[in-house]
């Protein structure tokens, strides 16, 4: 079915629930003004009539709902499939391209250079996808060693720089003396690489990221990823750690993404027994992404 | 020839700009939407071709095409679409695109779909009929449709066409008096050989029919028969 037409049939059943229970509540005052003398039929009916109003309400909330998460839901398929065919695409061109065309050794490398980038996108959007699938099962184990965190932070630092082409000076690294956590190196890796790529994904033209490493206590180690981007409003910051959720507006919708990133960042700091939260001054006014973990 | 792609992701944009320019194509890239808009409809640049891309950043290709063949831009628009579902493609004709492509696609395929854009123009001029006269302009009931530059003159008003319209509307000419049905309208016209949602044409029909009759609650030039198709009489 087409999604205008599943849009559609849902404003319309929206439309009735709030019709039924405008009627049910007309009803109730009817019966009210109709038993005034009679009060074991008043009492009856009253709380007959509530009942019916709240499982309308009840209703059309929960309708509402699962219109919303369906919504969310096509989006991601939307965003996944455009990610995932993109770079096959591109790869497929340049492949075509060195198949059919005449071309120098320069270009050459610097199609391969392209083709090497599409296969690492497609490389981590499989991941990142496969990931998600599996951070609802409880059973999953973490592979726990003690980690240097300094390190861990600096190799997704490099990640993300060379992943955008950045200099040096765009992100930031300042630590605290020697940090460990016993974690699972690799499940860290991707959650600090999700958080970084977000911070240079929704920056301005000018990136500028820190990263600040600070001991909070004995058994405590803060993490603080602060971006100069375009910020998150008050109503936005706990909502954007939810599966599919993506900031509506024009800016955050510029840039693309599928909404799971951030939901699989907080699942693994989750199960490293540790937290994490958002922090912005407002819209067009930076992100701080604040990490808490136990230290080894 | 000048072809604008509008292509957020820059490896296929420089590997598209890379081909048409072998192909001797003079190649511009606008990286979103708003960059197409403002080069064709602030700075005036033209372009003999489009290659648009659906989900681009801010503006989606769909807004752009539309954009576009509201301010009288009527050069053909060549759309690519990662999702390549028919609600997509026939969104994207309803919104003023010429011709589809799903990624990933065959170079071959891409440069014959746009050497096919650049010389339909000169197919629809050129176009023979098959059954009934549809010359290079066709007259009834006060108007006159020339197919040659896509206008409909009615009295001192003229109507730009897009190509789709002036195709459907060659297309249900030249078997006027017959009924012609929703899926060969979408094979021939739109050459979608799926078993797919035609509501988009009734879409095209409903504009058609405001640019055709003097009162399109009453058509009747365009008429619609019940459960098949439409059928065109030329009095």
């Amino acid at each position: 079915m087409l999604a205008s037409n599943r849009r559609n049939l849902a404003i319309f059943f929206l439309v009735f629930g709030i019709c039924l229970t405008t009627f049910a509540v007309a009803l109730n005052v009817g019966w009210i003004l109709l038993s005034l003398e009679q009060i074991a039929l008043l009492v009856f009916g009253i709380i007959f009539f509530a009942l019916i109003i709240t499982g309308l309400i009840l209703n059309t909330v929960f309708l509402f709902r699962e219109i919303r998460r369906n919504e969310q839901h096509d989006a991601f398929i939307n965003s996944v499939t455009h990610e995932l065919k993109t770079p096959i695409a591109s790869l497929r061109l340049y492949l075509e391209t060195l198949k059919t065309r005449e071309t120098d050794e320069e270009q050459r490398q610097k199609f391969y250079d392209t083709m090497l980038a599409d296969t690492d996108r497609l490389h981590r959007m499989v991941e990142q996808v496969l990931f998600a699938g599996s951070t609802g099962d409880r059973r999953r184990r973490l592979h726990l060693s003690k980690i240097r965190l300094n390190n861990l932070l600096q190799d997704s630092n490099e990640a993300v720089r060379r992943r955008y082409g950045l200099d040096k000076t765009a992100l930031d690294l300042q630590t605290d003396g020697e940090v460990r956590v016993r974690g699972d190196a690799q499940e860290l890796q991707i959650a600090f690489t999700n958080l970084l790529d977000n911070a240079v994904k929704y920056s301005n033209a000018e990136v500028h990221v820190a990263v600040k490493v600070e001991n909070v206590s004995e058994k405590q180690v803060e993490i603080q990823i602060t971006d100069s981007g375009i910020g998150i409003s008050q109503g936005e910051l706990k909502r954007i750690f939810r599966r599919f959720y993506r900031v509506p507006g024009r800016a955050a919708q510029k840039v693309k993404g599928t909404g799971i990133g951030l939901s699989i960042v907080q699942a693994i700091i989750k199960k490293h027994g540790g937290r994490i939260l958002a922090k912005s001054a407002g819209e067009g006014l930076g992100t701080t992404f604040i990490v808490r973990l136990p230290k080894a | 020839m000048k072809i604008l792609v509008v292509e957020d992701e820059q490896s296929l944009a420089e590997g598209l700009r890379f081909n048409l320019n072998a192909e001797g194509y003079e190649t511009k890239i606008a990286p979103d939407g708003e960059t197409a808009l403002t080069l064709m409809l602030s700075d005036k640049e033209m372009f003999d071709a489009i290659v648009l891309d659906i989900m681009l950043p801010g503006i989606d290709g769909f807004e752009v095409a539309a954009n576009l063949r509201q301010a009288g831009i009527y050069a053909p628009i060549l759309m690519l679409t990662a999702r390549g579902n028919a609600e997509d493609v026939l969104r994207g004709f309803e919104s003023g695109a010429d011709d589809y492509l799903s990624k990933p696609f065959e170079l071959t395929i891409f440069l014959a779909r746009i050497r096919g854009l650049l010389r339909r123009r000169e197919w629809l001029k050129n176009e023979m009929p098959v059954e009934k006269p549809a010359e290079d302009s066709f007259s009834f009931n006060g108007k006159t449709i020339n197919f040659q530059n896509l206008e409909l003159k009615s009295g001192s008003e003229t109507v730009r066409l897009t190509l789709m319209e002036a195709k459907l509307l060659r297309h249900l000419i030249n078997k006027a008096g017959n009924t012609v049905s929703r899926k060969e309208i979408l094979e021939d016209v739109w050459e979608l050989h799926e078993d797919t949602d035609t509501r988009a044409i009734d879409n095209f029909i409903v504009r058609l029919r405001r640019y055709l009759e003097d009162d399109p609650t009453r058509p009747k030039h365009l008429l619609t028969v019940r459960g098949i198709g439409y059928r065109f009489l030329k009095s």
